[in-house]
């Protein structure tokens, strides 16, 4: 229980790294899909390091949080649900590392005709996670913004959703080309990447309840 | 001899600073903010400096009430105030030690036949009603303060929250020091008029008898709050509501303040030159300004279901404890003259003839059987009640 210390400056800026780390995990998971599906072998394999540097960062910056939040007693009231928040933003980038993961050491075939809707899906998933961040940042000094911040995180998320049963319906309706298996492959991978926006999602409930709690 | 009669108000001053200590820190450490032991030795260093500096002016207003001229009386006294928030304590029934000693006096009035002064008692009466009351008010207009000024300059949490800490160390600090200038009445004001101690030059400062005697009741206070607040904490907290570190921020501020107000003789002077009436200097009940305060934050979170309970039994201590403070004392004055052969005090003041109309002792004498029935069944439906909720919850629970 410190009083003037600098550990507060300190942990403030280690929050903001943490949130910028999975912001760039996010810009990565994108690129990677991106790479992936246009056949950039060497560009997907560069995104897959990267993001596994950037997951363990966080990690490491997770636990340092941790830590000091305890050591120091900061927030008390507020730690429980702070730890959550941070392992549920943690487990954004996890989910991104794990989905490039996915692609690589299962290969999955993406026919040419679901290219563009792949990167859609992609892009949309990874936007409900970007629109996280600064309702994130908001909490901290302006918690009376979070709620309009959050709004995008929730429509992202919708996207995200209709985006995906469109192509999974698009692969077990039309594309009869593929084999149950492949289908089954691509709506599994699917999946993975539908998993990014309903973390964000399940972030930006706790996150609504922390900042509501906080103008109380 | 002396140091024996102080006994049962030095028991008065622990008992104090282990219970209304929490009002000060308790919701502080109970969030966590702050170490115990840090508000503690603040609180206590705090409590000691409030009684010697401030502690005269409400302790006048007690001795007005009441000027018990001998040593036993005051002893005892105190001891009934003692007893009463022991005993009802116990019973779980709400009590504050600043009713008990009015209740106490009014009874040493009865017994040595002496008259109650009536404005005295109006005053005093009035601030247990305005205590919660302001507290209240300063409440909302401090929280108020408080949200539209985080709002305003968009600090970072953490950094707000070492703001916080910092401002709960020092209102923390402030609430000390106005429960000592205030309440240290209630454990030395009998003693002020029957031991009339000689001033002491320390060379750079001289305490007066009356200080002195604030500075062993602050020692006594400060023993409370070392030895047994932490105690209190554990097992009673903040019972009323979980406070955020800002609320609790705001309740101790307000009632700093509240208690501040009714001890300060030089803002009471201020008030006179500014040709304000005075404010009167009267302890108040720590427990119950702080219950206002909350009200007050309750109030300005737009809390709809206000637990009248909690009113209810604010508004029967009121009651309650004086009457029974006043028995006790009663009778216990009754035994330690009669069967110790110790003098209690005598008539200074007596009441005036019936003749001359109804005096306000004359009414209260009368109303004491009045009062005491009420008490009986009050405490009657309290126990069944609280019986009947018992066995409810067991039903309900082996069910």
């Amino acid at each position: 229980m410190s009083l003037f210390t600098r550990t507060n400056r300190e942990l403030s800026i280690r929050i903001d790294e943490f949130f910028d780390t999975i912001e760039i995990g996010i810009l990565i998971f994108r690129e990677g899909i991106k790479a992936y599906v246009n056949g950039d072998t060497n560009a997907f394999q560069n995104h897959l390091a990267k993001i596994d540097d950037l997951e363990g960062k966080a990690d490491k910056l997770q636990r340092s949080i941790e830590n000091d939040m305890i050591i120091h007693s900061i927030l008390p009231q507020q730690r429980s649900e702070m730890f959550k928040l941070l392992g549920q933003l943690d487990e954004i980038i996890d989910t991104a590392k794990k989905s490039l993961n996915e692609f690589y050491v299962e290969i999955p075939r993406i026919p040419a005709s679901l290219s563009h809707e792949f990167i859609s899906l992609s892009e949309v998933s990874g936007n409900s996670a970007e629109e996280l961040m600064p309702a994130a940042r908001a909490f901290f000094r302006e918690p009376h913004l979070v709620r309009e911040k959050l709004i995008k995180v929730y429509f992202f998320e919708r996207e995200t959703d209709k985006l995906a049963f469109q192509i999974k319906k698009k692969v077990f309706h039309e594309m009869n080309e593929l084999s149950l298996a492949e289908k089954a492959h691509i709506r599994y991978i699917i999946h993975h990447i539908e998993n990014i926006s309903d973390t964000a999602q399940d972030a930006a409930d706790l996150l609504a309840s922390m900042a509501i709690r906080q103008m109380l | 001899m002396i140091l024996l009669f102080l006994t049962s108000g030095l028991f008065l001053g622990w008992t104090l600073g282990a219970n209304d200590a929490s009002n000060v820190f308790g919701s502080a450490v109970g969030s966590r903010m702050v170490s115990f032991t840090r508000a503690a030795v603040t609180a206590a260093v705090f409590v000691i400096i409030g009684a010697v500096v401030q502690g005269s002016g409400a302790a006048e207003t007690l001795s007005r009430l009441g000027e018990v001229n001998a040593m036993g009386g005051a002893f005892t006294v105190a001891l009934a105030a003692g007893l009463t928030v022991y005993f009802m304590t116990r019973a779980g029934l709400p009590v504050s030690t600043t009713q008990a000693i009015v209740g106490a006096i009014i009874g040493w009035n009865f017994f040595t036949n002496n008259a109650v002064d009536s404005g005295v008692l109006t005053k005093i009466i009035s601030t247990w009603i305005t205590g919660p009351v302001l507290g209240a008010i300063f409440a909302y207009a401090l929280y108020h303060l408080v949200k539209t000024a985080r709002r305003r300059i968009k600090i970072h949490l953490l950094k707000y929250e070492n703001w916080l800490r910092i401002g709960l160390m020092t209102v923390g600090a402030f609430g000390a020091y106005s429960l000592g200038a205030n309440n240290i009445a209630n454990v030395m004001g009998v003693f002020v008029p029957s031991i009339p101690l000689e001033d002491a030059d320390f060379g750079i400062f001289v305490l007066s008898g009356a200080q002195q005697l604030f500075f062993l009741g602050g020692i006594a206070i400060a023993a409370g709050i070392l030895t047994y607040s932490k105690k209190v904490i554990e097992t009673v907290g903040t019972n009323l509501m979980e406070l955020s570190s800002e609320a609790a921020f705001v309740v101790v501020l307000a009632q700093a303040l509240v208690l501040f107000i009714f001890s300060s003789s030089s803002l009471s002077d201020f008030m006179v030159r500014i040709g304000l009436p005075p404010i009167p200097l009267v302890p108040v009940s720590s427990t119950q300004v702080v219950i206002g305060a909350i009200l007050g934050i309750g109030l300005y979170k737009g809390v709809r279901n206000i637990n009248l309970k909690v009113l209810g039994s604010i508004a029967s201590g009121w009651i309650t404890t004086p009457v029974a403070a006043g028995i006790l004392s009663f009778l216990l004055l009754f035994v330690v003259k009669n069967l110790f052969s110790i003098d209690v005090g005598h008539s200074v003041n007596p009441p005036a003839s019936a003749g001359k109309g109804m005096s306000m002792a004359a009414i209260i004498r009368y109303s004491i059987p009045v009062l005491l029935f009420i008490t009986a069944i009050y405490l009657v439906w309290l126990i069944l009640s609280e019986k009947k909720k018992t066995e409810r919850i067991n039903k309900k629970y082996y069910e």
